[in-house]
């Protein structure tokens, strides 16, 4: 059993590493930890970094998930070498551009870039974003499936995620008690499908509605409530046709033993309860 | 000082009717109480009834407001007419179209309609809507007003109300823990502004917004937060031009002694903490066009 703490960062690749900047800055409202060749940081929390973008192609995106311990690393990288997946040990150069002690790297069934980390770098410094978009952290992925039934498997089975609700075929997985730190969207390709922070409050996503709105982000889901994790939400576009989301007020599970996961339909009615209608390729029933 | 108990109800002048009772039923998502060929009353609470529809001028425009006894109203006729307004005394056949014990009407200086009610009707059947817009009652009135604060003065002085807050000249008048019952907006002109119901809470307006947009009614101002009450709101077009709120969440006053009235500076978004910008010339729409970078 691969025991995944809590989702650690998202490294994405582009081609217009300033335009990207830019946007994490003075739209999604992310601080600068970091400029290096070829690199940009972000920080979102805590963390010294919860996003990177990297010069290079956009399809080259990788998710990272902490680990607890060197011997659980050392234990995953077996099991997954084991079940036949080609394990990537980081080189010390590669775990350093990471902010990170050791990580290994594998392709999830459906193709997607996942590093296994320890030790990611906390800072001293607290977050202060450009914009005050009340952003408390970088919270969950949206990752994309080419066999939903395959990989909730996979990450239920070979890893420690639960299931905390299906909304059609496409499970909201868990690994500590924040509803979801994964979830899986049905599609024909691998792929991060979006990036998720939360912001403190309600206020902060229909603030940033307005803010994105004026600035002529393209939204394209919500202002909105999901009825699985009854989160307020908002979904808009960035570089690469990424989709970054905010969200406030996400479930915790706190009792493991009397939780449930419930089914939702691949409606609009499923994943909004306010009425709004997403305009994202993988949302469409 | 005179207690006003509770604010009761609006009556509205419509020339068109059934239009009217489509609008409060199928999109307000009030109960339809009590219909005739001259006017249709509208339950949203424990009250009787909130809103009035009355065939005639879109002009003719009314709020009712409770006060305890008939001597307490008796003591109010006495007390405007010595500021020099005068009251006309309710006939039977009005009474039983209020449905209230006594009733006394008067007019404030910018020309707004009040009724002074006594006893009026409370439900014992609950109020049970066809659509299921989260209602929980009819919770303030805003009003133009033209008077230059007189009317703010008669409210806070003469009667028991206190200013919660400004915008601008806009006064934001309580008569019990509510953050506000009435709201008095400087204008050219005299009338109802805007007829404000409670519903439960975020989910109820963020669904309305999707539902009003749907059934192609104007949002005229929000979904947004009023940095005065902390109400979140959705502003909206009805029948006549006249303008329905929906408000959840906001700040209880409940200590008098600790509360100040805070002064606003009239601007959008000293109305929406949101960002949101209104067309209504009430709302600070063009009054702040200089301004500099939003937050």
């Amino acid at each position: 059993m691969i025991d995944l703490q809590r989702v650690c960062y998202v490294r994405l690749g582009t081609r217009d590493i300033e335009g990207a900047t830019r946007f994490a800055t003075d739209v999604l409202g992310l601080e600068i930890n970091e400029v290096v060749k070829g690199a940009v940081y972000f920080k979102s929390d805590q963390r010294e970094h919860t996003l990177c973008y990297v010069e290079g192609d956009p399809a080259d995106q990788a998710v990272a998930f902490e680990m607890g311990s060197r011997a659980a690393l050392t234990a995953a990288a077996s099991e997954l070498e084991r079940l036949g997946y080609a394990v990537h040990a980081g080189t010390p150069g590669e775990a350093d551009a990471r902010k990170v002690r050791e990580f290994i790297a594998f392709n999830d069934p459906s193709g997607n870039r996942i590093e296994l980390v320890w030790r990611p770098a906390y800072g001293g410094t607290r977050y202060h974003g450009v914009r005050d978009a009340g952003i408390t952290g970088f919270s969950h992925v949206g990752l994309c499936t080419t066999d939903a039934a395959r990989d909730e498997a996979f990450w239920t089975q070979v890893c420690n995620a639960r299931v905390s609700d299906r909304v059609g075929n496409a499970p909201l997985l868990r690994i500590n008690e924040v509803h979801h730190s994964i979830a899986m969207f049905p599609a024909r390709h691998p792929g991060i499908q979006h990036i998720n922070h939360q912001v403190e409050s309600a206020d902060d996503v229909m603030r940033s509605y307005r803010f994105l709105s004026e600035r002529q982000i393209s939204i394209v889901f919500g202002p909105g409530r999901h009825p699985t994790s009854s989160a307020k939400f908002l979904y808009f576009e960035g570089p690469d046709g990424m989709v970054f989301e905010y969200s406030s007020g996400v479930k915790m599970i706190a009792d493991e033993l009397l939780y449930r996961e419930r089914q939702f339909t691949f409606e609009p009615r499923g994943l909004c309860e306010w009425g709004s209608k997403p305009d994202i390729p993988e949302f469409r029933s | 000082m005179i207690e006003i108990e509770q604010l009761r109800y609006v009556r509205l002048g419509t020339r068109n009717l059934p239009a009217a009772i489509d609008f409060a039923q199928r999109i307000l998502g009030l109960q339809l109480i009590e219909k005739s060929d001259e006017q249709a009353a509208f339950r949203s609470d424990f009250r009787n009834h909130t809103l009035v529809y009355e065939l005639g001028d879109p002009s003719r425009q009314s709020i009712g407001l409770e006060v305890r006894s008939e001597a307490t109203l008796e003591r109010a006729v006495a007390a405007l007419a010595e500021i020099g307004i005068a009251t006309t005394a309710a006939d039977a056949s009005a009474l039983a179209r209020r449905k209230a014990r006594a009733m006394a009407s008067f007019r404030d200086r910018s020309g707004n309609t009040f009724e002074l009610l006594v006893r009026p009707e409370t439900s014992g059947w609950r109020y049970f809507p066809a659509r299921d817009a989260g209602m929980t009652g009819l919770a303030a009135v805003a009003l133009r007003t033209t008077s230059n604060g007189a009317d703010e003065t008669l409210w806070t002085t003469l009667f028991n109300g206190r200013v919660s807050d400004w915008v601008g000249d806009a006064a934001f008048i309580r008569f019990d823990e509510a953050h506000h019952r009435l709201a008095l907006h400087p204008s050219d002109r005299a009338g109802v502004l805007a007829v404000e119901y409670a519903v439960e809470g975020i989910n109820q307006i963020m669904q309305a917004m999707y539902f009003l947009q749907s059934a192609q009614v104007k949002i005229l101002h929000g979904p947004g937060r009023r940095p005065t009450s902390d109400q979140i709101f959705l502003t909206f077009a009805g029948p006549d031009d006249m303008l329905f709120s929906y408000v959840a969440e906001g700040t209880r006053i409940a200590d008098e002694g600790t509360h100040r009235p805070r002064q606003f500076a009239r601007k959008h978004l000293s109305f929406c903490a949101w960002g949101s910008e209104s067309s209504v010339p009430e709302f600070a729409a063009s009054e702040d066009r200089n301004r500099g970078s939003r937050p």
